[in-house]
């Protein structure tokens, strides 16, 4: 029933997208930091955010996504999901409640949950590192004008 | 409908994941690749559903890691003998980083000091050359693998192995030990045939968007760490024959004595032995023997000479076989090939004149 109404609204934004756009618009931006550690005068290390302008292989990376509502509206069901680049290996975010896939999309949970199957057909635990898509969705309608922060962690493979 | 929309879009997600399990991501993302991340929002707002709305793409371009490795898989030393031609030293040299690079080679003999192996380095090898195993079977083979002074176009996860061929000194003596380093340098890859620009490393200098150098190679036996450099050593060992050589006289007879208890006066007959004993650690071949006899005396033609006598605890057993040749004046015999740890004897007799 909601994906046919789906289906239905995206015909109608496909016809009229100004006007859609228009009425309920919700904002999304994403951001890659790499991190970069480095030892002060006293030797103490410390970790920073950098531009990933400097990226090699088994560099940890920072994904941040910011959002926010600039409808008028709360939204409701607020679902964003982030397909992992093929070259970055899954680390975990700090949001317990975030759900992951290891198959495309097709079946989601947390990562301890989610099986993988061998080519001499057993199912084993999934690894981070065989995560596609991590999907986050948001307990409570995002008041109009709210905004909030998800992020999660890779290395480049 | 919808159904089958979402199967499409799943089977291409599907499709991306098996490409990106492929081997290519062995020894990591390759230099230049672009990582670009986008995420999608979906939401309703009065329980009707939104359409989704598209992130911006964050995108950054993967650096050059420059990693190496030169080592010396056989872990021993070549045994090469005094005036050796194409004694050759067998080197590893594995491209770790992620791009497809050239290698500079360079060799540096040792001026004294420790071995790779055993012992301490005491001459230098000549004429050294280096050589790529073509044909990737691990020996060097004359005319089949090619002189080299860089190795082209290895890429990431690859190795090559290289041979130093050189040259051992007629003089090298046993036991004597020729050290020598290999060390590989990263150069950019990319132009088959052509040796690449020698790279210097970004890190510490200002990032670019564009593709930087980072240094990420170990320290090697002869290099620094990150340095863009490998090395490792490894030695030739000097196994020679080391022979020495010992004349024996006894009396035999005398005119007068006969042959109880002789006496040494003119006419009497004396035999020598000549012992020649091999202390080294190979053979040594046509091992021949001249002798030129004391004018006092006079070589024994009708006794002869006998070659190939073995030796008890420094005597002779006489137990040779004629051969050779004896005049009045001079022996020539011969003991052919004489093995390592070997000894043995010619023996002839004169008369006092």
């Amino acid at each position: 029933m909601r994906a046919g109404g789906k289906l239905i609204l995206l015909l109608i934004t496909l016809l009229m997208p100004s006007l859609a756009w228009a009425a309920d618009k919700v904002a999304l931006t994403s951001a890659v930091f790499v991190e970069k550690q480095t030892v002060d005068s006293d030797g103490r290390a410390h970790v920073a955010l950098q531009t990933p302008k400097m990226v090699t292989p088994g560099d940890r990376l920072v994904f941040i996504l910011r959002y926010q509502n600039q409808g008028i509206a709360p939204a409701r069901q607020f679902t964003v999901t982030n397909p992992l680049p093929s070259a970055v290996s899954y680390e975990g975010t700090a949001d317990d409640a975030a759900l992951v896939s290891v198959d495309g999309g097709q079946n989601w949970g947390s990562l301890p949950t989610l099986r993988v199957k061998e080519d001499d057909g057993r199912w084993r635990s999934a690894r981070p590192d065989e995560v596609t898509h991590i999907r986050w969705t948001l307990a409570q309608p995002l008041q109009a004008g709210a905004t909030g922060k998800l992020s999660f962690r890779g290395t480049v493979r | 409908m919808t159904s089958k929309l979402k199967l499409c879009i799943m089977a291409g997600g599907v499709s991306v994941l098996a490409l990106g399990a492929t081997p290519a991501f062995a020894t990591g993302t390759a230099a230049g690749s672009s990582i670009s991340n986008v995420a999608t929002v979906g939401y309703s707002v009065g329980g009707v559903p939104q359409s989704g709305v598209t992130s911006n793409t964050s995108t950054f371009t993967v650096d050059r890691k420059i990693d190496l490795l030169v080592t010396e898989p056989g872990n021993s030393t070549f045994s090469v003998t005094p005036g050796q031609s194409g004694a050759y030293t067998t080197f590893r040299v594995t491209n770790l980083g992620n791009a497809t690079m050239d290698f500079k080679l360079t060799v540096a003999q040792l001026a004294g000091g420790t071995a790779p192996h055993t012992g301490t380095d005491s001459f230098d090898v000549t004429g050294v050359s280096l050589f790529v195993d073509t044909n990737g079977n691990g020996t060097y083979e004359a005319g089949t693998d090619t002189a080299i002074t860089f190795l082209d176009e290895i890429a990431q996860d690859t190795f090559r192995t290289v041979f130093v061929v050189a040259n051992v000194p007629v003089a090298a003596t046993n036991g004597q030990i020729a050290a020598l380093s290999l060390t590989a340098q990263a150069e950019a890859g990319g132009t088959a045939g052509t040796e690449g620009a020698v790279l210097t490393n970004d890190s510490g200098t200002a990032n670019t968007a564009g593709i930087d150098n980072v240094f990420a190679d170990a320290a090697g036996t002869d290099d620094i760490v990150r340095d863009g450099r490998s090395s490792a050593r490894d030695d030739y060992t000097v196994t020679a024959p080391v022979l020495t050589v010992t004349k024996q006289s006894r009396i035999v007879s005398d005119l007068i004595n006969g042959t109880t208890n002789p006496k040494y006066i003119p006419g009497a007959t004396v035999e020598y032995c000549i012992i020649v004993a091999n202390s080294g650690t190979s053979a040594a071949n046509s091992v021949a023997i001249a002798d030129t006899l004391p004018i006092q005396t006079t070589g024994d033609t009708t006794y002869g000479l006998f070659q190939g006598g073995t030796v008890t605890a420094g005597v002779c057993n006489l137990d040779g076989t004629a051969g050779g040749t004896i005049t009045a004046t001079a022996v020539n015999g011969s003991l052919g090939t004489l093995a390592a740890g070997t000894t043995r004897s010619i023996y002839f007799r004169v008369t006092i004149n």
